[in-house]
C-alpha cells in the first residue's frame, strides 16, 4: 500500500474539519476525492500532503509516517498542485518547472543531465515547451496551470496530489488536464489523488471515488458503486438522475427536470393553501421542498400562484380565469381541504370573485380543522366586498385559528406540530 | 530584463565590480582635503608587500594618514552597510513576497533607535562614556526585538508572514513611542539622538568595521544559503514546503539572519533609510526575481549606492555633512519614481 490514512482528525484552530478519516491508496491507482463544498475534501489534502498536521491518526506513505520523513525526501516521492496560482513574479515558466528539481539538485549545484531531461520531459507533457521563456505573471490561467502541472512532474514523484486541477478552466482544457493525468497514470505508473468537484469527470477518469460529507468519509467505491441517485441525494441532498450514456460503463449525473418535489409516499403529510393573487409563491415551493403534499385552491386560471401550482406539479382547485368561484369549485376545495392536515390562508386581497373561499376556510375552522391564517396585511387594507370580508376574517380570528405574521412562521408551526404532536 | 544568458549577467557583474571599485577610490579620493585618485591607488598599493619599493617615493606622510585612518576605514563601512542593508531588504521582502517590505519592517529599526537612544541617554546622565555603547545597545536591542515580534507571531509552530508582519508593526509602533518618550526628556542629548537617527558614517574608524564583520557574515551568509529556498518561496509557502523546504525553519533562520545584517548596520551607521528598500527593487528590474542572481546583485549595487550618497552627503555642504539618510532618500526616491513608471508593470 502506498499512502495509508489512517484515521484521521485534523481542522484549524479549534474546529475540526475531518474526524476520523481513513482511506488507503495503493500504487497506480486513479482516485477522485469528492463531496460538497466545505465537506473537507481539501483539508483530507492538505493532511496526505504534510501541510496541516492531524490531532489524531496519522498518514503513512510506504508504511512511515509522514512526519517521520524530511521533507525533501516526501517531495522526492509526492508533488502537489494546489489551487492557489502564486505565480505573481516574473520567472520564467522554464525557471518555474526547474524548481520542481529543487529536491533532487544539491545545493549550489549545477543542473545535471538527469536534471535536465527530467526538466525537458515535464514539459514536453504538458505542452509547455513553447511557454519557456515567457514570464509566469503574464501567462492565462490555463498555461500556469500546465506549467504549476510540468513543475510538479518535474519532481519525478510517485503520487501527485492535485486539488480541484480543473476548475477556472474551460472545458477543453478540463479534458485535456484529466486525459494528461490519465496517460501519466497509464504510462509512468504515477499514483494520482484528486480533488474534483465535477462529479461527472470523476466518473470518468477515476478508479476509485472517496465522498466526504461533513468532514467524514461517507463512501469509497468506484464510480459504479459511488455515483447513485441514493448517495447524491444523501451527500449533496439534490434530485438528479444517473444514466449510461454510453458503452464505457461509466455512470453520468443528469439534472432532474422534474419540480424539486419529493416523491409522494404514504403518510406524507398533506397541507392545503387558499391563496392566490402571488401570495402563495414563496409558501408553495417552501413547502414543496420540506416534502409537505401540497395543494392549492381556488384560484383562477392565469393567475401568479396557479401559474407556480403548475409548474410545480401541485394539485389545484381552479376556476376559470377572471371568474366568481363557482358551487363545483368550492365542493372540490372542501373535499381538498378535509383531506389536508393544515390548512394555510394566505394574506390575500378579498373580492367578490374569492369571498367564497373565505367563507369555505371559516366554515372548516369552526369544525376545528387546523387552520394557520397568515395575517400580515391589515385586513380592512385588503378588503374590496365593502366590509363584508373583514367580517367573516374577525369571525375567522376568533374561531381558534392559529395566527401568524410570515410564511416561514407558518413552516416552522407546522413542522413544530410534527415534530411534537400525535398523529390526530 | 537579464536572464537566462551567462554572458550578458557575468558582463553586468563585473561592471558592477568596476563601479564599486571606482566609487571605494572616488570615496577616498574626494573630500575636504581633495587627493587625486592617482595617489589614492599607489597610497594603498604601497601597503601591500612587494610593492612598497618604488611606489612609496614621493607620498604626502599626510595623506597617507587621511587615507589610512580616516577615509579607508569610512569608505569600506559605507559600503559594507549599503550591501548589508540591500541584502536584508531584498530578504525580507523575499520572506514576506511583500513589495513594501524592506530591512526594518518587522521593528528592528525602532528595536535599534531605542537601544541607541537609551545608551545616549544613560551616558550622559552618568557622566560615564562607555566606548561603543551606542553600536552595542543599539545591536541587542534591534536583535531582541526580531526575537520578540517572532515568538508573538508564533501560532502552533508557525508564524504566518502576515501575523509577523503585524506584531512588527505594532511592536515597532511601541517602541517609537518610548523612542520618542525618551527624545521629549533628552534634553541636551537631544542633537545627538536625532543626528544618530538620521544615519551616518562621520568619524568611523577600523573598529566599526571590526564590530560589523562577524555578525554581519554571519548574517550574509545565511541568506546566501538559502537563496533557492528562498525563490521557492516566492511561490508561496505551501508550494514551497511542497518542493521539500523546511518553510518555517528557512524562514526562522532567514529572519534571524537579515535582523543581524540589519542590526549590525544600524549598530554602527544610525538609521539609513531607502537603500534596503528601492535597491531590492531595483535589481529585480535589471536582473528578475531569481535571487541567487538577486542577492549578490543587490548587494553590489547597494554598496555603490550608498557609497555616491556618502560622498555627495560630504561634498555638498562641505566642510560640514548632511546626515547621508536625508541623501538616499533624495536620490533614490526620483529615481525610483522614474523607473516605476518606466516600468508600468507589477513590481515583483
Amino acid at each position: 500500500m502506498l499512502l495509508n490514512i489512517l484515521g484521521v482528525t485534523c481542522g484549524y484552530g479549534a474546529s475540526l474539519v475531518l474526524k476520523d478519516a481513513s482511506v488507503q491508496i495503493n500504487s497506480g491507482d486513479f482516485v477522485g476525492i469528492v463531496g460538497p463544498n466545505g465537506s473537507g475534501k481539501s483539508t483530507l489534502l492538505r493532511t496526505i500532503s504534510r501541510i496541516l498536521q492531524p490531532f489524531y491518526g496519522k498518514v503513512l506513505l510506504k508504511g512511515e509516517d509522514i512526519y517521520h520523513i524530511p521533507v525533501a525526501e516526501i517531495a522526492k516521492k509526492m508533488a502537489v498542485l494546489t489551487q492557489e496560482p502564486g505565480l505573481d513574479f516574473p520567472f520564467t515558466a522554464k525557471d518555474v518547472v526547474t524548481m520542481g528539481r529543487l529536491p533532487h539538485i544539491k545545493r549550489f549545484a549545477r543542473e545535471s543531465a538527469r536534471d535536465v531531461e527530467a526538466i525537458a520531459r515535464a514539459m514536453d507533457l504538458t505542452d509547455t515547451a513553447g511557454l519557456a521563456d515567457r514570464q509566469v505573471n503574464e501567462l492565462s490561467g490555463g498555461e500556469k496551470q500546465r506549467v504549476l502541472l510540468a513543475r510538479a512532474l518535474a519532481q519525478e514523484p510517485e503520487i501527485l496530489l492535485l486539488d480541484e486541477p480543473t476548475s477556472y478552466l474551460d472545458l477543453n482544457y478540463q479534458i485535456e488536464i484529466m486525459e494528461l493525468l490519465a496517460r501519466l497514470r497509464r504510462e509512468y505508473g504515477l499514483t494520482i489523488v484528486t480533488v474534483l468537484h465535477d462529479l461527472n469527470l470523476a466518473s470518468r477518469y477515476c478508479d476509485y471515488l472517496v465522498v466526504v460529507k461533513q468532514g467524514s468519509i461517507h463512501t469509497v467505491g468506484t464510480p459504479r458503486q459511488v455515483i447513485t441517485v441514493d448517495t447524491i441525494k444523501e451527500v449533496y441532498g439534490c434530485e438528479v438522475r444517473v444514466e449510461y450514456p454510453d458503452s464505457t460503463g461509466h455512470p453520468y449525473i443528469v439534472f432532474n427536470d422534474e419540480p424539486i418535489g419529493i416523491a409522494e409516499e404514504d403518510g406524507e403529510r398533506r397541507v392545503h393553501v387558499v391563496g392566490g393573487g402571488g401570495s402563495g409563491v414563496v409558501l408553495l415551493r417552501n413547502l414543496l421542498s420540506r416534502g409537505w403534499k401540497v395543494s392549492t385552491g381556488v384560484v383562477n386560471v392565469g393567475d401568479s400562484d396557479w401559474q407556480e401550482a403548475c409548474r410545480l406539479g401541485i394539485s389545484i382547485i381552479e376556476a376559470p380565469p377572471f371568474c366568481s368561484v363557482g358551487v363545483n369549485e368550492i365542493r372540490q376545495n372542501k373535499e381538498m381541504i378535509q383531506r389536508a392536515d393544515f390548512i394555510i390562508l394566505a394574506g390575500i386581497p378579498f373580492g367578490t370573485g374569492n369571498i367564497k373561499n373565505l367563507e369555505c376556510v371559516l366554515e372548516e375552522a369552526e369544525k376545528g380543522s387546523p387552520v394557520i391564517v397568515i395575517d400580515n396585511i391589515d385586513i380592512c387594507k385588503r378588503d374590496y366586498t365593502g366590509g363584508k370580508a373583514a367580517e367573516l376574517y374577525k369571525c375567522l380570528l376568533r374561531s381558534g385559528v392559529h395566527t401568524v405574521n410570515s410564511e416561514w412562521q407558518a413552516i416552522q408551526l407546522m413542522k413544530g406540530d410534527r415534530e411534537n404532536v400525535v398523529q390526530r | 530584463m537579464i536572464r537566462n544568458n551567462f554572458i550578458k549577467r557575468s558582463a553586468l557583474f563585473t561592471l558592477l565590480l568596476v563601479f564599486l571599485l571606482a566609487s571605494l577610490i572616488a570615496g577616498v579620493s574626494i573630500g575636504a582635503v581633495s587627493i587625486p585618485p592617482s595617489e589614492v591607488i599607489r597610497i594603498l598599493f604601497s601597503h601591500i608587500p612587494g610593492f612598497d619599493s618604488y611606489l612609496t617615493a614621493g607620498l604626502s606622510p599626510e595623506h597617507e594618514t587621511i587615507i589610512l585612518t580616516m577615509r579607508s576605514p569610512r569608505v569600506v563601512l559605507v559600503a559594507l552597510v549599503g550591501a548589508g542593508l540591500a541584502l536584508a531588504g531584498a530578504t525580507f521582502q523575499g520572506i514576506f513576497r511583500n513589495p513594501m517590505a524592506d530591512p526594518y519592517v518587522i521593528g528592528v529599526s525602532s528595536g535599534a533607535a531605542l537601544g541607541a537612544v537609551i545608551s545616549i541617554l544613560v551616558q550622559s546622565i552618568g557622566h560615564i562614556p562607555f566606548y561603543f555603547a551606542t553600536p552595542a545597545f543599539a545591536f541587542v536591542f534591534a536583535v531582541v526585538t526580531i526575537l520578540v515580534v517572532y515568538s508573538l507571531a508564533r501560532v502552533g509552530g508557525k508564524a504566518p508572514v502576515m501575523t509577523l508582519l503585524l506584531a512588527g508593526i505594532a511592536v515597532s509602533s511601541l517602541l517609537s513611542a518610548l523612542v520618542s518618550l525618551c527624545m521629549f526628556f533628552s534634553g541636551n542629548q537631544l542633537h545627538q539622538v536625532v543626528f544618530w537617527l538620521m544615519g551616518g558614517f562621520s568619524g568611523r574608524g577600523w573598529d566599526y568595521i571590526y564590530i560589523f564583520i562577524p555578525y554581519g557574515m554571519v548574517g550574509a551568509t545565511v541568506i546566501f544559503i538559502y537563496a533557492r529556498e528562498l525563490n521557492a518561496m516566492l511561490l508561496g509557502e505551501e508550494p514551497a514546503q511542497h518542493l521539500g523546504v523546511e518553510v518555517e525553519r528557512v524562514k526562522r533562520r532567514l529572519l534571524i539572519a537579515a535582523a543581524l545584517l540589519t542590526g549590525a548596520c544600524v549598530s554602527v551607521s544610525g538609521l539609513i533609510g531607502f537603500v534596503g528598500l528601492v535597491i531590492p527593487h531595483i535589481v529585480r528590474m535589471l536582473f528578475g526575481p531569481d535571487h541567487r542572481t538577486l542577492l549578490p546583485a543587490a548587494a553590489l549595487i547597494g554598496a555603490v549606492f550608498l557609497l555616491v550618497a556618502d560622498i555627495l552627503a560630504r561634498v555638498v555642504i562641505a566642510p560640514s555633512e548632511l546626515p547621508v539618510g536625508i541623501v538616499t532618500a533624495l536620490i533614490g526616491g526620483p529615481f525610483f519614481i522614474y523607473l516605476l513608471r518606466r516600468q508600468k508593470n507589477s513590481m515583483f
